[in-house]
């Protein structure tokens, strides 16, 4: 492969991380806060491609650069076609949570219980479906005792039941894990109904009875009211 | 070059058949996902890694280093795997960093020890390792005791038996009499981006892949066997390949599989994956990527059982 297809690619895969980044894909992959650091990389990638192919066209002729004993990578610089392909002309889905393994809690049980701090104020403050789950397996202080709470997430139809999910990234799409809670009370019962995945908001109170300090358990919210919603911007949680 | 603009072109004029092929399959568009997310994970680091390879480039020359090292080889491997907590970030960066640090003799040791150093025991990695397991501070001195003896075990074999004919793969040479700090600069900069970027596609494709057909069986069969839960935790840190800042959480989450083999889980996987092998064989030869591959998985996973028994105890 010639040194200016190189540098095309190069200036590709730069242009490819921009597009994601400033088009906001990106948190399908990973999490928002690397959006400083892929900017930056975007930036460093974009540079080194146009000084390469600004400095091969003052020297004349690339061609002669073929000659003076550089070797050439050969033909693996062609992979770098294939994030190029994906990141702007298929740009995957987000995860879908049937795809996520291993299917287990994003909690750790090796923690001690301890007091968390309090949720915010407010009439039902929104708490994400991990911290739920966090607090309702290690929360000493009982701060999700009979209080009112706002949770987001899409629906999972289970045997008898239904729960709301929302898939978890640690660190990028490769690791993500599927978090969830079950919804209870007579409410609940029309919620099973709806198709996989309906996103909604849910109000509810988390019963008592799941903090055991086993993470294992999946707590279970009392819905008091649900609304369908469009699904939020980044979908993880 | 016209050939690439022409693949391009085919490419965005396919992009919808080819989007709708991906977003119709369940199983393509989760090999997308994962692939799109080891790939864009791994670029920033993978550019800090360039750049801090391309300033070696200019500035560190073999002789410099050398008058900088301990001259005996085991020293030098000490300096060189204690140095690895300087390079803050995951195992991408250190692959490139490491092919320009390489040189003859001591050089070369060290220059591995820190390569397998770096991304295990750097203060992100502890600290992140810290966050996943809150009460358990065993499994931090665990990750960070094994990492290091991983390290130095295989750096103190390669100055015992490695030979650097296995390392085929040459850089190019800094032109002598011509060329400015600068254009050293952009030239190491640039060559080693799209060397490792490429391998890293290669390997990123293979942990989606390998994400997608591992059965989830395998994590939920492991309760209690120890043996076999070393060695399924050594293999899936090897196909899953994820970046050494999240490993940690993920291991956590494993609650029903013991404590030492997901000790086995952090210590193998910064150490040696399918990206990371795939990075190696393009930045220092297929030849060495197949004897150094393998020995650090046996080192590592053998380390870590060690540590691990000892300091954790049997029953997990």
């Amino acid at each position: 492969m010639s040194r200016e297809a190189e540098n095309v690619l190069l200036l590709l895969v730069g242009v490819a991380t921009a597009m994601i980044t400033i088009g906001g894909a990106y948190t399908r992959y990973v999490k928002p806060s690397m959006l400083p650091w892929l900017a930056v990389t975007a930036a460093v990638v974009i540079a080194l491609a146009l000084i390469s192919i600004a400095t091969d066209i003052r020297r004349g002729s690339a061609a002669e650069d073929d000659h003076d004993g550089h070797p050439h990578h050969g033909s693996v610089a062609w992979m770098l076609i294939v994030p190029v392909v994906v990141l702007i002309f298929v740009t995957p889905p987000a995860l879908r949570p049937q795809a996520v393994t291993p299917k287990v809690t994003a909690v750790s049980t090796e923690v001690l219980r301890r007091p968390f701090p309090a949720l915010p104020a407010g009439r039902a403050p929104e708490v994400s479906i991990p911290d739920v789950m966090t607090r309702a397996a290690q929360d000493s202080a009982g701060t999700l005792d009979g209080r009112l709470i706002t949770v987001i997430g899409f629906t999972l139809p289970q045997p008898g039941g239904v729960d709301l999910g929302r898939v978890v990234l640690i660190c990028c799409a490769a690791d993500a894990q599927l978090a969830r809670v079950h919804l209870g009370g007579p409410a609940a019962a029309e919620l099973a109904t709806y198709p996989e995945q309906t996103w909604l908001t849910v109000e509810g109170v988390v019963l008592p009875g799941a903090a055991d300090g086993d993470s294992t358990s999946i707590p279970t919210l009392r819905v008091a009211a649900a609304t369908r919603i469009e699904a939020p911007a980044n979908v993880y949680a | 070059m016209p050939l690439v603009v022409m693949t391009i072109i085919g490419f965005a004029l396919l992009g919808g058949t080819l989007r709708a092929a991906v977003y119709d399959s369940t199983a393509l568009s989760t090999a997308g996902t994962v692939f799109s997310g080891v790939f864009v994970q791994a670029l920033p680091f993978l550019a800090l890694g360039v750049l801090l390879s391309a300033l070696i480039a200019v500035f560190v020359t073999p002789d410099r280093l050398s008058r900088w090292l301990p001259r005996r080889p085991s020293a030098a491997v000490l300096t060189a795997a204690v140095g690895g907590a300087a390079l803050p970030g995951c195992e991408c960066g250190s692959v490139p960093v490491a092919r320009r640090l390489y040189g003859e003799g001591a050089l070369g040791a060290a220059a591995l020890t820190f390569m397998l150093a770096a991304p295990a025991i750097n203060p992100v990695v502890v600290v992140s390792t810290v966050v996943a397991f809150p009460g358990e501070p065993r499994m931090v001195v665990g990750r960070v005791g094994a990492s290091l003896l991983t390290a130095i075990v295989m750096g103190l074999a390669w100055s015992r038996w490695g030979r650097t004919d296995w390392i085929t793969r040459r850089l190019p040479r800094a032109r002598t009499g011509q060329g400015s700090n600068w254009q050293t600069f952009i030239e190491a900069a640039r060559h080693d981006f799209i060397q490792a970027a490429s391998y890293l596609v290669i390997g990123a494709a293979a942990a989606a892949a390998l994400n997608v057909m591992v059965p989830d069986w395998v994590i939920e069969h492991l309760a209690g066997q120890l043996l076999l839960g070393v060695l399924v935790m050594a293999l899936l840190a090897v196909v899953l390949a994820l970046c050494s800042e999240a490993d940690a959480f993920v291991a956590a989450s494993l609650t029903m599989v013991p404590l030492v083999p997901r000790l086995v889980f952090l210590v193998v996987g910064p150490a040696i994956d399918v990206k990371l092998f795939a990075m190696q064989s393009g930045l220092f030869g297929r030849a060495f990527a197949v004897r150094f591959a393998p020995a650090t998985f046996v080192v590592a996973t053998a380390a870590a059982t060690v540590v691990g028994l000892a300091i954790l105890g049997g029953g997990g």
